[in-house]
Parts: structure tokens; sequence; C-alpha cells
């Protein structure tokens, strides 16, 4: 009972108090209007190179953008303890940290799969890129899966963020990194080998592919495979995440790691 | 009956690394074999100057830190062995205005962490209500934390530690930075918790505070416990003798010295006033080393010469400066 | 994205190369060799604008953080002249930006960049970065108010890379678009470095309007920065966070 309430209560609670992109004047720049103009840069970049269409770069860019949510906000409500000096409290707590930790990742997903749902359905109706009503539930499962797979990675980060101290410059060169290897905007086909390997690894790429099959009109079952591989993934980075916030509270008791800000 | 806090030859050892390509690493030994025991309802001060170990010491009794070596126990547990046990007992409220979410108002930073202490949802609004009336914060629980002053944002810090009612509470510097008026009100709420039989470890660095509030003092400096006693006690360890303060404009060091090797001074202590100094000089009961002390300070430009009884303040001071001199020599 | 380190140093440099490796790969894909030319020079000054528009928005909120802004106000020397070499100053941060984009674009994708105008390409680039810069100016005194500036320093960065034409020819944009992309002084400076390098056309008339624009975000700042200053002195809202 007292985890179910920290896993949910907690976490929402935390969320509102460590992710600052909560404000309007945050909000609609940085998660509304920004990953418009990453979709409407690459559909005319893919115009003018005459590569793919305006549908496989709003698909695309409109997962791969929520990477900025799901990234800054779970590693935020984790890291930011520290720069707020409210770590120590949490710690000496005796609550239970799996709930403690993973709490914080959900309102992290249902926000990461709504910048996702907005991005996707704004940069359409600009482009007048049409879905088939059939795909609308399918491709909303792919952008909530996508999102927890992301959220997933995230934990990893935020473990990391505990550490270092330039976190935001640590969460922009993973964007970067996602924004080249996920596919979002070159198929990864057409990437040098070692780089489709690395891409298979990590969290968006089977979901984004899982997507323009949907939107192409595939079924659920067409791409379940992709589904269960992102999902997977995700699942690996998260369970790799807390291990890892764990090992790194255990070393802040032994060797003082967390004390100075 | 066995005491609640127990602390057995504590060690903690800080390893630090300097520079950024030839990277050393140095070891600072900031807790270097500290014990005392608590008992039940006491409350028990940990007096010394900033960087003495007392905040570190409070981080090792409350889970938040392993010792490097040394045992500590509260309520008969190891705090180690059994941390989320301790955990559930104890109360932790630290100095200074961060440590809250500044976002969110005070009634949510308190229902968190009464998630957090698994406080049962059913009595938390009530126990959170009691809290902030007995903080003082009742009126302004739904302001976002950010507006609030230092003197508030304490009260904040003390109504949390208190949220699962634990019988042991720890307390690192609660008055710092707090105007007076405000520092008053938080102590005459620390002496209600004692009144209401908490044990409580008290750390500061205000001599008056520890003089007003705790029944037991342990005087730390440079990571050790240099002295231990009742307020009382540990004044009169010097109330017997002498204190001559003498004004000055410019001293050397060697002057000093020179005025440590009085017979019968057992200490002395320089404290910067506006432009001058002031020369506190302690000694032995029976000894008035006011002539020898002028004498050596012959050619030293001086003010105001004093002689006085001494206070807990030189008790302290003694006590520091004496630390001091044998870590350095 | 706020504080300035070498770890900010290191992503003002990194961030560029991410977009242009996936342009690269985009117009590799798309078989033409002119657009990667086209791309790269356009990729080598993204990261002048980045550097310049992240930092515009956050020039005047980092001394507030600080509590230095009232410091530089009321020191003699003219407030918008501290300002203007401050933002000016990180711009030219992008020149790492711009060495760093055309390396990577030779050594990883084999771009080879011609060099027809030698001499007009060594006005057009620092007259580019330059007129970056004081649009930089001009966004950081607009900018002045918002506490959360930021974040629109930041939303600008992808709109002026597209509507500036620095990846892709304006002529792909719809008609109301065009006379935005006149006014921004980064999309002349974009002409004049593809026109020196490429020898296509001459430079010279492109770096002249870029020095015009530049001229008129000074003046235009200025002006706002006296009229915002007179009214936070009044309003007392300096020190605010």
């Amino acid at each position: 009972m007292t985890s179910l309430r920290i896993f949910a209560i907690g976490g929402l609670m935390s969320f509102r108090a460590l992710f600052g992109f909560m404000s309007p004047w945050i909000y609609i720049p940085t998660l509304v209007v920004t990953p418009l103009f990453q979709i409407l840069l690459f559909v005319f970049i893919g115009r003018s190179a005459g590569v793919e269409s305006d549908t496989f770069y709003v698909v695309g860019n409109a997962i791969q953008y929520s990477s900025v949510p799901c990234l800054f906000a779970m590693t935020f409500t984790i890291a930011g303890e520290r720069f707020n000096q409210t770590l120590g409290p949490v710690l000496v707590s005796p609550a239970g940290r799996l709930p403690l930790f993973l709490g914080r990742s959900l309102p992290v997903i249902v926000n990461g799969a709504f910048v996702g749902a907005l991005s996707f359905t704004l940069g359409s109706l600009v482009l007048g890129v049409t879905v088939p009503a059939s795909a609308v539930a399918p491709l909303a499962l792919v952008i909530v899966l996508a999102s927890a797979s992301c959220t997933g990675l995230g934990l990893v980060l935020a473990g990391i963020g505990l550490r270092v101290r330039e976190q935001a410059v640590m969460l922009n060169i993973v964007f970067g990194l996602l924004l080249i290897f996920t596919g979002a905007n070159v198929p990864i086909e057409q990437l040098p080998e070692w780089m489709e390997a690395i891409s298979r690894l990590l969290p968006f790429t089977h979901a984004i592919e899982a997507g323009r099959e949907v939107v192409a009109g595939s079924g659920l079952g067409d791409v379940s495979g992709l589904l269960l591989r992102e999902l997977a993934i995700g699942v690996v980075y998260a369970v790799l995440g807390y291990r890892f916030l764990r090992f790194m509270e255990r070393q802040g008791r032994i060797h003082a790691t967390l004390e100075r800000a | 009956m066995p005491p609640v806090v127990e602390a057995i030859d504590l060690h903690r050892t800080y390893r630090t690394t300097t520079g950024t390509f030839r990277r050393r690493s140095l070891e600072v030994e900031a807790v270097r074999g500290v014990s005392f025991e608590i008992a039940e309802g006491e409350l028990f001060g940990l007096l010394g100057p900033n960087g003495a170990g007392k905040t570190t010491t409070i981080k090792m009794l409350i889970t938040l830190l392993i010792p490097t070596s040394g045992q500590a126990r509260v309520l008969g547990r190891d705090v180690v062995e059994d941390a989320h046990w301790v955990r559930e007992r104890i109360g932790y409220v630290f100095g200074g205005d961060r440590g809250l979410y500044e976002r969110l108002s005070a009634l949510d930073n308190l229902r968190y962490f009464a998630e957090l202490y698994g406080v049962e949802p059913r009595s938390q609004r009530a126990r959170i209500g009691e809290l902030l009336e007995l903080v003082g914060l009742e009126g302004r629980e739904k302001e976002r934390v950010e507006g609030y002053s230092r003197g508030m944002r304490q009260r904040l810090h003390i109504a949390r530690g208190l949220l699962h009612d634990p019988p042991v509470l720890f307390l690192d510097e609660p008055t710092i930075g707090v105007d007076p008026v405000g520092a008053r009100e938080l102590r005459a709420t620390i002496a209600g918790l004692k009144a209401a039989g908490k044990t409580v470890l008290l750390t500061t660095h205000y001599m008056f505070e520890a003089d007003a509030l705790c029944d037991r003092i342990g005087v730390v400096a440079k990571g050790r416990i240099v002295a231990e006693g009742t307020p009382r006690e540990l004044k009169e360890r010097v109330a017997e003798g002498v204190v001559v303060e003498i004004e000055v404009y410019g001293i050397e060091d060697d002057r000093v010295e020179a005025l440590r090797r009085i017979d019968g001074v057992t200490s002395v202590a320089v404290e910067d006033r506006d432009q001058a100094q002031v020369v506190v000089v302690q000694a032995e009961p029976g000894r008035e080393p006011t002539h020898d002390v002028l004498a050596r300070l012959d050619g030293v430009s001086l003010g105001r010469v004093t002689t006085r009884e001494p206070t807990l303040e030189d008790a302290y001071v003694a006590l520091v400066t004496e630390e001091r001199e044998q870590v350095s020599d | 994205m706020l504080s300035q380190s070498a770890f900010d140093g290191l992503l003002a440099i990194l961030w560029p190369l991410f977009f242009g490796t996936v342009a690269f790969f985009m117009f590799r894909a798309g078989g033409d060799p002119d657009t990667l030319v086209y791309a790269s020079l356009g990729a080598a000054v993204m990261g002048v604008w980045t550097a310049t528009s992240v930092s515009a928005g956050s020039a005047l909120q980092r001394q507030r953080w600080h509590g230095t802004l009232e410091l530089l106000v009321a020191a003699p020397t003219h407030f918008s002249l501290t300002l203007l070499s401050m933002t000016v100053a990180t711009s030219t941060i992008g020149v790492y930006c711009m060495a760093g984009t055309l390396f990577w674009g030779r050594v990883v994708f084999g771009i080879e960049l011609p060099l027809e105008e030698p001499l007009a390409l060594a006005v057009a680039i620092p007259a580019t970065i330059v007129s970056i810069g004081l649009l930089g100016f001009l966004l950081s005194v607009t900018f002045a108010r918002y506490r959360t500036a930021w974040t629109l320093g930041a939303m600008l960065e992808y709109p002026v890379w597209l509507i500036g034409g620095f990846l892709v020819p304006l002529t792909l944009f719809p008609g109301w678009v065009r006379p935005i992309s006149w006014a921004l002084a980064p999309t002349w400076g974009m002409n004049a470095i593809r026109d020196a390098a490429t020898g296509s056309g001459s430079a010279w008339p492109d770096v002249a309007m870029c020095v015009v624009l530049g001229a008129a975000y000074t003046a235009t700042g200025v002006l706002l920065t006296n009229r915002i200053l007179f009214a936070a002195r009044q309003r007392a809202t300096l020190s605010l966070t």
C-alpha cells in the first residue's frame, strides 16, 4: 500500500517538483513549437534532396523529439534532487527504492507520449499528411511504447546525472545521437553497418519503423515483432538504470560522492 | 537503560581529487574517533567550529554515510546493518535554506515526505495540520516554498523531520542564517521537542544556543570530541581561572607564541575586531598574568586592557584553540 | 544550455555536427553532389546561429542569476555596448563550429569545397558572423522582459536554419515566407558565402545587405535597450530572477 502510494502519488509529485518545463512559458516553445519546426526542417531537407516522403519525416521526428521530454524529465526528476539538495532527506527516508525511482517514470512516459502525439498531429496538419482512421489507435500505442522505452534510457542517464554536473550537455548529446542513429531521418539501412548495429540497440529505432508501417496501413499484428523488440530494449535499459541508481546510492554512502552539489 | 544513540570511535575519511589532468588524490580525515552516548529524552549538543566534523558525524548516524571505521547504534540497532529499521525511527533536519522543493507548496512538500515515510493516508491530513501549527506556518502552507523566508524554510524543515513522529531527532545547525527573533522561536520549538520526550542530537556553533538548550555538550574540534559534559561542568573547567583581554593594533605570530609560553597561561586566542585585534589570554586559577603579558607586548600599540571571569565561550575557545595547537605541532 | 564551461564548448561544436551528419546522409542519398556542397556550407554556419540564439536568450537572464545585471547597468559604460560585446563575442565562438563542420564534411563525407573568390569569402565570413551576433543582440534585448527567455532563443534555432536558407533553397517555401527571410541578415550572409565559394555570382551585394541589416539591428537594439532599462528602473524589475 505504502509502496503503491509512493509509486503513484510520490512519482507525480516529484515530477511536478523537479521538472520545470511544466510552465507554459517553457512547455510551449520547447515541447510544442520546436518539435514542429524539427519536423519542418527535415521535411524540407528531404524535399530538397528528393529522398523520402513527408510522412517518413513526420513519423520519425515526432517520435524522436519525444526524447526531449523523456530524457530531460527523467534525469531532472532524479538527478535534480542533488541540485536541489533534497537528495539527503529523500535517501534518509525508509521509502522503498523501487517505487521511489520507478514511480517517477510514469508521469514522464505520459508526458513524453503526449509530446510525441501532439507533434505528429501538428506536423500532419501543417503538411497535409493524412493517416487512415484505422491507424490512429495503433500509432498511439507505438508512440506510448516509444516514450516508455526512451524513459528506460532516461533512468540510466539519471544515474549518470547524479555524478556529472553538466546534465543538460549530456542530454543534448544523447538527443543528437538519437537523431542520427534511430532512423528518424536516414533509413538505418543507408547507414554504415556498424552504425546500423548500434541503431538496433537504441530506443525508438523499432518504434519509428513500426510507426511508419502502421501509418502505411499495416495492422498491429504485422508490427508486433518490432513493438516487442522496442519494449524489450526499454525494459533492459530500465533495469540497468535502476541497478545503476542503487549502485550510485551505495557508492554515495561509502565514498560520500553524493554530498557535494 | 541502554543509550538511544551511541557512537563508538567513529572515523570518516573523504577522498578528494584535485587537478584536471594530473589528478592527485587527497585524503581528508573529517572525523577521527568520535564517541558519545545519548540517553532517552536527552538533548545532546555537538558544539564546534565550521569544518570540525559535526555534519559528517550526523550523516553517519542517520545512515547517509558509512563510517570508515567505528560503529554507531540508534535505539540499539547498528546504523549500517539495520539502515532501513533506523530510518523509520529517526527524523533529520538540516540548516540552511536549501533542501526543499521550491516549486511545491509547503503542504505538498510535507505530503510528499509523508508518503515517503509511509504515514497512514487517513491520519496524514491531521498530522500535517498539527505540525504546521507547531512550527507556526498555518495559513501559509498553500504558498510555494520559493517565496519563503529563511526562518519559514527552517521551520518547514523541522515539520518535515517530525512527520512520522520519530522518537529520535537529528538537528544539524537548525538556526544557521536565521534572524535573532526567528532563531529564538526555533529554539523554543526545539525545547518543546525535548519536553515532549524526544531524544535530540543538535549541532551548532553558537555557544549560547548550546548553553540554553542542551543537557550535555560534546565540544568537537578537528574531528574529535575534546570535552564533554553539562554546560555547567564545561564552564567550571575554566571558572576558577581568569581572562585578560588586551586590545592591540597589529600583532605578530611570534608575540602570540611568546604569550603562550608564559607560566600559568592556558590559552591565547586572537580575534579580529574592526581595525584592531583582541588578544584573549586565559590563565590558571590563582594566577594574575596581566603583568607578564604586558611585559611581552612591549612595543606593540595597545588599547584597552580588561580582566574578567571566564564564560562558556572562553571554555569553548580554550578547548578549540588547544586542539588546534596540538594538531599543528 | 545555460552554464558556460568546457562542456558547453564541446556541445557547441558537436551540435551542428549532429544535424550536419544527418543532412549529409540525406543529400548523399539524393545523389546530387552540388546539394552536398550547398549543405556543407550551410551546416557550417548553423553552429554560429545556434551559439548566438541560445546565448542571446539567456544573456540577460544569466546576469540576473549571478546578480550582476544591476552592477552592469550602474557601470559608466553604456549598457547596450556591454550587451553588444557579449553577444557578438558568443557568435564568434561559431568560428570553431564552422571549422569543425567543414572538417567533418571533408573527412567523413569527402565533401570538397570550391574556393573561387578567396577575398570575397574572407570578407563574407566575418560579415556573416558579426551580423548574426548583432541579430542576437537585438533578440536578447527584445527578450529581456521574459524570465524564460532561454526557451525563446532556443525556439528560434530551427526556424532561422530553415528560412535563412542554410540547408534548403528559399524557392522551396511558400511566397509569404520570403520577406521574412530577406529581413534576416544570415540569409544574405549565407548567400554571400555560397557565391564567394562557388563563384556562382558576385558576393558583394549580399555582403552589403548583410552589413546594412546588421547596422539596423544595432540601432534598433540600442534604442530598445534605453527604453527597457528606463522602464525597468522605474518598475524596479532589474534584479528579478
